[in-house]
Order: structure tokens, then C-alpha cells, then sequence
């Protein structure tokens, strides 16, 4: 990340008057704590006990994070929700029509975690996986200002997302969404069920 | 307030006819005059906002002082040092050369009997090393160390196994400690020590003086034939190496080191010798695609036409 200055700009912006006259920009020590989330990176150093001999082989996972994308991350929870439950292959093609700012991070992150399993979470084919998490958190927020009417000001808030995404191998659960439980027979036969089983009031 | 819910609900928002006669606005917080953007970019201050995915590596050497000059930073001090270790040697000197076929072929071959003549021709240097180990270490004894030996041997393995570092740090020389962490990073590691079938015994020993001369390293090969089980599993629990239920023999060569001149100094173990006949290692169980192979450059070599110079 940007080690010049990560925190350069959280202070927060009054007036120009202000600004123009006093330093208010601390630069990044390198002693400085850096405040991008971790906790989900540590998932990908937590070992699991060996498997006994016939068992099946757990599925490979890799988290991934990107961090501080210039974009709202309410914006950018439509683009993850899309992806998720989706094949990577799937998923990368689906991006690449969707007519957002997000997509195009989204889209970068999956290719990065992609790379990252192959190379170093033993998975042996780049497209037997799946999209198993992803979602949008929230990053730094820089604060404007905007002038308004009788001399009042307002704030802007120029917000930064980060994404993050789990891939795992194998293949994808049928219906990741739940869109459609049953099928027109099953949901027929429920009907019938429901039906069959309704009762006349004070009968036996 | 122009965007309230009074706004919305009035019957004047709702009127057809504008709608009608020009393109409509979804918003009534615009002025439907272009003129006037402008001056409603105005009303916010204009501020630059960082970009925190910035490829530093890509920027020029110009434009990374220029930033750096912006925010008031001073260049990294450069780092000029570099450490040193000086209780540990940082190989084998005079490796011992393992005769061929040890543990399995006659004792006839033409090529063993040449070596064991050979070897009795070294043995005295190594009796003269011994006999130097001995002034420093007056207890010393070639057989009762084998058995110290064992116990450090399997003592290193245990804390690797059990990723215990600072015990490992103590049967373990610095040299051979990245050797012994490599690759085992994020892996469970199941290793056993079943027993000895022949009893280990030292088959070299030599002694450096490093800068001084009294400044005594010593290293004692020592071999060690044994059954062991060992068992890698990845991250999620996956054999990759080996297996926990079938045991093998192994025959190994194992440097002990010990800093002779340093009064504290412990016999660790500095290296291993693989000999040149040695098996070749089993195939890893994981299996990869193999890499394309990068598309070579061909680079055409242009016969540049020198411009003729005129002779004066």
C-alpha cells in the first residue's frame, strides 16, 4: 500500500483559510501502525489438524483483501453480492460487462486471489474454485466541505471501500442464493400436501 | 431544503407540462440551465484525495522526490551493514566423502576397497582432530558422544516437528537452522524416531582455527543408520510427504559442530552430507500444471549500414 501516506489526509478539512496556513498532515512514520484490516488475511495462516487416511480431502481456500478503493462501499456490495456462489471463470466474465467502477476492482481482486492460490495454497487447477465469500467493508472517510446557503457549510464525506473475497476450491453449491428450492413438481406436491391436509373445523 | 418531502408531495412538482415540453430532470435540486453548473461546482472546495493503491515501484526517481518533497519526507537512510555470525562456521570444511554402496553393497567391490584404503590414509588426521577436540574437551570420547549425538539429532527433529524455535536454536547451528525451517513453514510435521539399526559412530572429525589461532572450530561427522517415520501435511490437513504408517531406513551423515574456543559452546548440528550416489528423493505427492514456458524473444540483429566517411 502507500507507504508515503496512508493517514495524510484524515484530518480533517475546515477552512481554506485554515488549511492553506497550518501543516496539518502527519506524515507516515514507518513506525506508524498501519490501520488496513488483517484479521481476514490471518485466515489464511490458520492450520488445520492432518486427515485420517480415506477421508476426504478438505477443499483449498485463499482469502484475499483489497483495500482503500476510491468507491462507496455501498456501491461496491452490489457488485460482490453478484459475484457470490459464482464459479471464478464465471464470475470474471460476468464483471467485465458490469458497467461499474466497483467491477473493475472486483474483478482485479478475484484474478489476484486466483493467482495467490495456485502459487501458494496448493491448488492444482486455477479454475476449480469458487467464489465462497465476498463483501465490502469500510475504509477511510475524508471529510470536505461544501458551502451552503447564509454563509452555513455543509460536509462531503469522500469515502474509500475495501473488498474482500474467499475462494475455494471445488465446485460451486447448486443454488447459492437459495432462488429456487423446488422444483414446479415439488412445489406442486407441496401444494397438494398443504391441501390434503387441511382440516374442517370441529370434524374429526 | 429543496429535496424535502414537502417539495415532493406538491402539486407543483407534479405538473405535466414541463415535462412535456423539454427533457425532464429526476431532480429538482438542479437548475434546469446548464449555465449554472458551473457555479454549483463552486460551492464545494476542491481538494486533492490520495490514491492509496498507488504503484510506488512504477513511479520515476523525479516523481517520488517531488512527492516526498511535498509531504516533507527525508530519504531512506541506506541500509550499508551487514551481520555477521561468528560462533558458527558457514559450511563444512573438508566434507567427509561417504564411501559408495555404504549400508547396502559388499565389502568387496573394487570401488570400496579403494575407498577403505583411502579412508585409513584420512583417519589420522581425523585422530589428530580428535586429539585436539580432547585438550578443549577433556572428557571427550568418540563412542559416548555418538550418543550424545543421537540425542541431539533426535532432539532437532522433535522441535521442528513441533515448530518449537527456540529449542531448535540450541541443537541446531545457525548455519543449519534456515536449512531446517525451509520449507516447513505453515505445515504439520509428524515425525518419529523408531530405532537404530547399527549403533552410530564418528567417521570424521577435523578442526579450523578462523581468524585466530586460537579461535577453534570442530566438526565431527558422525552416521547414523536408523528407521524413522515421517508424515507433511499442508495447511488444510492434506498428506504431501511421506506417510504415518510406513517407516523407513535412513542413512544419513550428520556434522556436529562445536565453537571448541567459546566455554559455553555446544555440539549442534551444522550440515548434512548427501552423498553423489545418494537415491533420488521421491516425487512430490502435489501435483501442478506445468508453467507455460515464457515466450522466447528472438532478437534480430540488424546490420547497421555505416554512413561512408568521406576521406579528406
Amino acid at each position: 500500500m502507500n507507504r508515503i501516506c496512508p493517514n495524510f489526509c484524515k484530518v480533517e478539512l475546515f477552512f481554506s483559510l485554515l488549511k492553506s496556513n497550518l501543516h496539518t498532515t502527519g506524515p507516515q512514520q514507518a513506525w506508524a501502525k498501519s490501520d488496513l484490516p488483517k484479521t481476514f488475511l490471518t485466515f489464511n495462516k490458520k492450520i488445520y489438524p492432518p486427515q485420517e487416511i480415506g477421508e476426504e480431502p478438505r477443499p483449498a481456500f485463499v482469502c484475499h483483501q483489497k483495500t482503500n478503493i476510491k468507491y462507496s462501499p455501498e456501491k461496491l456490495w452490489y457488485v460482490a453480492s453478484l459475484v457470490r456462489g459464482m464459479t471464478v471463470d464465471e464470475a470474471v466474465k460476468q464483471l467485465s460487462f458490469v458497467n461499474k467502477k466497483g467491477a473493475v476492482f472486483v474483478k482485479e481482486a478475484i484474478l489476484e486471489a486466483q493467482k495467490l492460490a495456485v502459487t501458494e495454497h496448493n491448488v492444482e487447477f486455477k479454475s476449480n474454485l469458487w467464489i465462497a465469500e465476498s463483501f465490502s467493508g469500510k475504509g477511510m472517510v475524508i471529510k470536505g466541505i461544501r458551502r451552503h446557503a447564509r454563509g452555513r457549510i455543509g460536509e462531503v464525506r469522500y469515502q474509500y471501500s475495501h473488498y474482500f473475497v474467499r475462494l475455494e476450491e471445488g465446485k460451486p453449491p447448486e443454488d447459492y442464493y437459495k432462488r429456487n428450492p423446488l422444483t414446479p413438481q415439488q412445489q406442486l406436491d407441496k401444494w397438494l400436501e398443504s391441501m390434503r391436509k387441511r382440516k374442517i373445523t370441529n370434524s374429526y | 431544503m429543496a429535496n424535502s418531502i414537502l417539495t415532493k408531495i406538491s402539486p407543483l412538482w407534479k405538473l405535466p407540462s414541463s415535462t412535456l415540453i423539454q427533457p425532464s430532470r429526476s431532480t429538482t435540486s438542479k437548475h434546469f440551465n446548464p449555465k449554472y453548473k458551473k457555479h454549483r461546482a463552486q460551492k464545494y472546495l476542491k481538494i486533492d484525495l490520495p490514491d492509496m493503491n498507488e504503484d510506488e515501484s512504477k513511479l520515476t526517481p523525479e516523481k517520488m522526490r517531488q512527492k516526498m518533497k511535498e509531504r516533507g519526507l527525508m530519504p531512506p537512510r541506506p541500509w550499508m551493514e551487514r551481520p555477521f555470525y561468528i560462533s558458527a562456521t558457514g559450511g563444512v570444511f573438508e566434507g567427509y566423502v561417504p564411501p559408495e554402496g555404504d549400508g547396502k553393497a559388499s565389502l568387496v567391490s573394487t570401488t570400496r576397497a579403494k575407498q577403505t584404503v583411502q579412508l585409513l590414509e584420512k583417519k589420522s588426521k581425523s585422530m589428530m582432530a580428535i586429539r585436539k577436540i580432547k585438550s578443549y574437551e577433556e572428557d571427550f570420547d568418540s563412542k559416548e558422544f555418538c550418543q550424545e549425538a543421537q540425542n541431539i539429532y533426535i532432539k532437532a527433529h522433535e522441535s521442528l516437528a513441533n515448530n518449537d524455535k527456540y529449542a531448535l536454536r540450541k541443537y541446531v547451528t545457525e548455519k543449519a537452522y534456515p536449512e531446517f525451517r525451509h520449507n516447513s513453514f505453515l505445515k504439520t510435521i509428524r515425525w518419529k524416531f523408531l530405532d537404530s539399526l547399527e549403533p552410530p559412530r564418528v567417521v570424521h572429525a577435523r578442526c579450523t582455527d578462523i581468524i585466530s589461532k586460537e579461535n577453534i572450530f570442530a566438526q565431527v561427522t558422525v552416521r547414523f543408520h536408523t528407521r524413522q517415520q515421517l508424515a507433511v501435511y499442508d495447511r488444510f490437513g492434506r498428506l504431501i510427504h511421506g506417510s504415518e504408517i510406513v517407516a523407513k531406513d535412513v542413512l544419513e551423515y550428520i556434522v556436529f559442530e562445536k565453537h571448541l574456543s567459546n566455554l559455553y559452546g555446544t555440539w549442534r548440528v551444522h550440515d548434512k552430507i548427501i552423498p553423489d550416489w545418494a537415491p533420488p528423493k521421491d516425487p512430490s505427492k502435489l501435483t501442478r500444471l506445468k508453467p507455460e514456458p515464457e515466450p522466447v524473444s528472438v532478437v534480430v540483429e540488424e546490420e547497421v549500414e555505416q554512413p561512408a566517411i568521406a576521406d579528406k
